[in-house]
């Protein structure tokens, strides 16, 4: 019975996390990076990467911050860990992975002050038991990396006819798709698609 | 003379030209929970307008002093970090002093309008540019009134596009975004910039 319930649990914050309440197409939080930064795969992926890391690691390490600290002070130290969190990332993404990394620009130090950190945090993941929240950000996080790569890649294609070195033979191309109005509107077509798959989910059960 | 139509122009250019919202997408999520309310909107853009000027101020100083450190892309987002949080906490301390009723209409929002990508954005900016601390104000306060006129443009619609006159899997956030991208393309149109489609 206990079994059955923390099984059921589990399937709910996975299906919240990357589609009820999908941190970009259902919420609306942490959509800068995505409308700025995604227009390839490649940029994709590093935004993923640094997104990813940047955001667990805060998260977890914010969990031990004391409840009984005020929230105006809970708030900075939440954004110092993100800042310190982003040191080593940054270290590592300039030794390894310097290419795909500036192509994050500026975005990439923004991500300390992603709204996943600075909002959820409070309202919503340290309301939750330890091994709960880590699996709630996850599949938050992986919610996000999702949508990531798809827009990276429809941008890719329909805005340059290729991805990567490979050339796709599609007939026309979409330019605007990667710029910032092209990315606001791809995303709301997208949220759009997201909300018809819940709305027919819905009706059906 | 010259100083002052230098910033003017700075100021106009972050306006309209380089919007925080329209141009760069920084400061979306929080254009959304600021839009949402027509009465606290401008109250909302103010503060994030004075944590932009007032961090800018202090940010300066401090790039001028960390310039020449060849690893100052490392650890300028914790100065800069800091930095907000210090002028964050003076004025929480200020308000809830000397003005405790407007302390209450604003606690709800204040650590979102403090702590966000358009902030922290305009550091950065500011950084690159290398320019000097009018400028540095010029840019920031253009920021700051660029995103109230972005939230002002979605707030002035929020409930129509939340209405049922919008087709139910377009209703609400997808629309929003939408309206945002046309927002953005006619910014875009603005400010000069052509695209084939």
């Amino acid at each position: 019975m206990d079994n059955n319930k923390t099984r059921k649990k589990f399937d709910k914050t996975i299906f919240d996390g990357l589609f009820m309440k999908n941190t970009v197409l259902a919420s609306g939080l942490v959509v800068a990076p995505i409308v700025a930064v995604a227009t390839t795969l490649q940029s994709a992926i590093a935004l993923v990467i640094a997104f990813s890391l940047i955001t667990f690691l805060t998260v977890l390490i914010s969990s031990f911050v004391p409840r009984d600290i005020v929230y105006a002070i809970r708030i900075i130290l939440y954004t110092i860990i993100a800042a310190m969190v982003y040191v080593p990332i940054a270290v590592f993404a300039d030794s390894f992975m310097n290419q795909q990394f500036s192509s994050l620009g500026i975005m990439f130090p923004l991500l300390v002050t992603n709204s996943l950190i600075i909002t959820r945090t409070e309202i919503h993941f340290f309301k939750l038991d330890k091994l709960r929240m880590l699996s709630e950000v996850f599949f938050y996080i992986l919610g996000f990396d999702i949508v990531a790569i798809i827009v990276g890649v429809i941008r890719e294609i329909f805005a340059t006819g290729a991805i990567g070195d490979k050339i796709i033979g599609i007939h026309f191309t979409l330019p605007f798709l990667s710029t910032t109005f092209g990315g606001f509107i791809l995303i709301g077509v997208l949220a759009a698609i997201l909300k018809k798959i819940k709305l027919i989910v819905r009706s059906h059960s | 003379m010259d100083v002052v139509m230098n910033a003017i122009l700075i100021s106009l250019t972050a306006i309209l030209v380089e919007n925080t919202v329209f141009s760069k997408a920084l400061g979306t999520s929080t254009l959304f929970l600021a839009a949402r309310s027509r009465k606290k909107f401008f109250a909302f853009g103010s503060c994030i307008t004075y944590f932009s000027v007032v961090s800018s101020v202090i940010a300066y100083f401090a790039d001028y002093y960390f310039k020449e450190n060849e690893y100052n892309y490392i650890f300028m987002p914790l100065v800069y970090v800091v930095i907000i949080g210090v002028v964050y906490i003076v004025t929480l301390l200020v308000v809830w002093k000397l003005a405790y009723p407007f302390f209450l209409s604003i606690k709800k929002f204040i650590h979102v309008s403090a702590f966000n990508c358009a902030v922290l954005g305009v550091l950065f900016t500011n950084a690159m540019s290398g320019n000097s601390l009018v400028e540095y104000i010029a840019y920031a306060l253009g920021t700051g009134i660029g995103f109230i006129i972005a939230t002002f443009l979605v707030s002035a619609v929020y409930e129509k596009l939340y209405s049922e006159d919008v087709s139910p899997s377009f209703r609400g956030l997808p629309i929003t975004y939408i309206y945002v991208g046309i927002l953005a393309m006619a910014f875009y149109a603005l400010s000069g910039g052509t695209i084939t489609l």
